[in-house]
């Protein structure tokens, strides 16, 4: 066992620090305020990202045939770790890097990798992923969202709801119904602008223009958008959801938002209370754990070991580190969220959808009782 | 970054099961409070487990898995304290089995009356002092440790080491309670699993629940997690890592034992059931060094010495 960075690592991480202190711009921490999905953020994302990867670090864990270098699965979360601790430069576009690149490398038509991921290496487009709809949220096979068969593609109606990123993508991962049950799902790559799509924002305590509804009244998709096979949808999405689950470092812009309110409680004077630092000691121990929990995800992953129910775990754990740094300090310095420190209130606004993006944490406790403790089902 | 043992370390766990193994440990036929296995504690000193940490090409992580491993079983033996305490000393000033106390010599101690030496960590020094049975009064308690207190000091060797010694006793006090409870946790999730796939109720099994699986799925993560957060503080040997790693275990102590003693019903309060000799170790361990404040405050302290 070594639970240290090789040398390799070290620089590699060094790099991408200086990297992120020399391209990212002095009001950088004002644009961060704001949410992935808002414009300000997806703005910066299209630039910064460029910049990325000039320097070989928006997609250096995707393979060379597809514009990447090969890189190790630990750089890659190294690279993560960094970025997200960062308040998430890339805004939207982690999302691309992470798991819809890496799911259309193994999925899609050689077709459909030239028209989609040039863009995306070259760090300058915007997916939304469509995906929850009213009815179907955690229970996202229930989704309802129908894809008609008609002569040279499907005819999309329906509607999805609390989709990041609608507002300014230029396509949409959507999964819709062509039949019943996890076969009759399809995934459709829908440009955004086709004729019969309507978006609007939803108002949220995450931040403007992050969530929002989908409408699709009668959108025509060509079937050469259509990605994989009809009653394959599930295996890729269940893919898909693997990457995304432990794909965000959650806990480590949480870290960062703790040592700078230590920081702050030291230079106040309030460090010394005991209660205040018996709580940040076990809101660090929470973060850390979450840390060690991730770290053994990856280096299954890093083995070549095949997705295992840990994750789920690991996935719940990092929900606890997250939520337990914002109480601390919601508890401790209110003043953050009462306009001293837009990155409190950042932090807080992705705190509480750590929970419920991507998975609810109860989904991640169901899945870890059935395949990581063997627990019978009803 | 490696979670799987290594050849060496493979090797030591192989061959520990197979100590284990040879010797049987079975639960205890009778109701106890505490199951202390002298023939288990006397093998793993002559086998040389106990004192890898001081062996060239060997770590207090390699001692580490030991402890974990042996904590595990149902029936304890004095390994936390020698295998990740005991190599901070001169090996010719201290002899096993080993207890060790905060303060004053004369509190209750877990494996004192088996004990040949007692670490006292006082504010500025550490005592080593050496101890025999007949000078130890048991105590008796619901913990599923042996506890005793010693009668007195008069007439006992004591050996005193200076101030750099508190810190170091200190870390690696935090370190092997953060390990043991590591394989504490475990055990008493093993255990309960068993119990609720087979136990039925309403005509089906408690673990198809979604309110029990809730809860064992959470305290499946809190056992990984006080496992990995441990092993790390044995790797580093940073004393900021082994306070994380026992504050986190201290602080999920009261939860993780309540849940499973829940999903056990009135058969998880007899002794019959042998969950408490787990589950009495894991909350004896809660109250140590102050508790999870004292190592969530230590943690903090030594975290953020320099953050300004």
């Amino acid at each position: 066992m070594e639970f240290g960075w090789n040398e390799d690592e070290v620089r590699y991480r060094d790099r991408i620090r200086k990297v992120l202190d020399e391209s990212l711009p002095s009001d950088w921490n004002e644009i961060a305020t704001h949410g992935p999905g808002s414009k300000p953020q997806t703005e910066f994302s299209k630039s910064f990202c460029k910049i990325l990867a000039k320097e070989g670090m928006l997609i250096p864990h995707w393979p060379s045939a597809f514009g990447g270098e090969d890189g190790k699965p630990w750089d890659h979360f190294i690279l993560g770790e960094e970025i997200w601790a960062a308040g998430e430069p890339r805004g939207p576009q982690y999302m691309n890097v992470n798991w819809i690149g890496p799911v259309m490398m193994r999925y899609a038509t050689p077709e459909q990798q030239n028209r989609y991921l040039p863009d995306i290496v070259a760090g300058n487009v915007i997916w939304c992923q469509g995906f929850s709809e009213p009815s179907a949220g955690s229970d996202l096979a229930s989704l309802q969202t129908r894809a008609e068969k008609v002569d040279g593609g499907y005819v999309v109606n329906g509607a999805k709801v609390w989709t990041s990123y609608a507002g300014l993508a230029d396509h949409c991962f959507l999964l819709a119904r062509t039949g019943a049950g996890k076969s009759g799902i399809v995934i459709l790559l829908v440009p955004m602008t086709s004729k019969g799509i309507q978006v609007k924002e939803i108002d949220a305590l995450i931040g403007e223009g992050d969530i929002h509804e989908l409408f699709f009244d009668d959108v025509f998709v060509p079937e050469e958008n259509r990605l994989g096979a009809e009653g394959q949808a599930w295996e890729i999405i269940s893919y898909a959801l693997q990457n995304e689950r432990i794909g965000i470092p959650r806990y480590a812009f949480a870290r960062r938002i703790l040592n700078r309110a230590i920081a702050k409680l030291k230079a106040d004077g309030r460090f010394d209370d005991p209660v205040i630092k018996d709580r940040a000691g076990r809101v660090l121990a929470k973060c850390e754990a979450a840390r060690m929990m991730v770290y053994r995800v990856v280096d299954e992953r890093a083995k070549g070991a095949p997705p295992s129910a840990f994750g789920n775990l690991a996935r719940f754990s990092v929900v606890q580190a997250d939520h337990a740094v914002s109480d601390f300090m919601l508890e401790y310095m209110p003043e953050g969220m009462l306009g001293d420190d837009p990155m409190q209130q950042a932090h807080h606004q992705r705190a509480i959808a750590a929970g419920i993006a991507s998975g609810a944490a109860e989904i991640q406790l169901n899945l870890a009782a059935r395949r990581f403790l063997d627990l019978p089902s009803e | 970054m490696n979670f799987e043992p290594d050849d060496n370390q493979a090797a030591i766990l192989d061959g520990l099961e197979q100590l284990i193994t040879a010797q049987k440990i079975e639960p205890p036929k009778h109701p106890t409070f505490v199951a202390f296995s002298e023939t288990l504690d006397a093998e793993l000193a002559a086998s040389g487990f106990l004192d890898i940490a001081r062996e060239e090409g060997f770590s207090p992580l390699d001692a580490a898995l030991i402890v974990e491993r042996i904590a595990r079983l149902p029936r304890c033996a004095e390994v936390a304290a020698s295998a990740l305490i005991g190599p901070l000393f001169p090996i010719d000033a201290l002899q096993r089995p080993v207890a060790v106390l905060r303060g004053s010599p004369l509190g209750a101690a877990r494996f004192l009356p088996q004990a040949r030496s007692l670490i006292v960590v006082e504010d500025e020094n550490v005592s080593l002092i050496s101890v025999t049975p007949d000078r130890v009064v048991p105590v008796e308690s619901l913990f599923a440790y042996p506890y005793g207190r010693l009668a007195s000091v008069e007439g006992l060797a004591v050996q005193r080491f200076s101030r750099d010694m508190v810190a170091a006793v200190l870390r690696r006090w935090r370190l092997s309670m953060a390990v043991e409870a590591a394989g504490l946790m475990q055990a008493a999730l093993d255990t309960v699993l068993e119990h609720v796939k087979t136990r039925k109720q309403f005509g089906r099994a408690l673990g198809s629940f979604q309110a029990v699986q809730h809860r064992l799925a959470t305290a499946a993560s809190t056992t990984n997690a006080t496992k990995w957060l441990a092993l790390r503080a044995a790797w580093s040997d940073e004393e900021a890592d082994c306070a994380m790693a026992a504050t986190y275990a201290q602080d999920a102590i009261p939860l993780f034992t309540y849940d499973l003693h829940q999903f056990c019903g009135a058969m998880g309060l007899t002794l019959e059931f042998p969950l408490h000799l787990w589950t009495y170790r894991l909350k004896a361990l809660l109250g140590e060094l102050g508790g999870s404040g004292g190592q969530a405050r230590a943690a903090a302290d030594l975290t953020w010495a320099d953050a300004a």
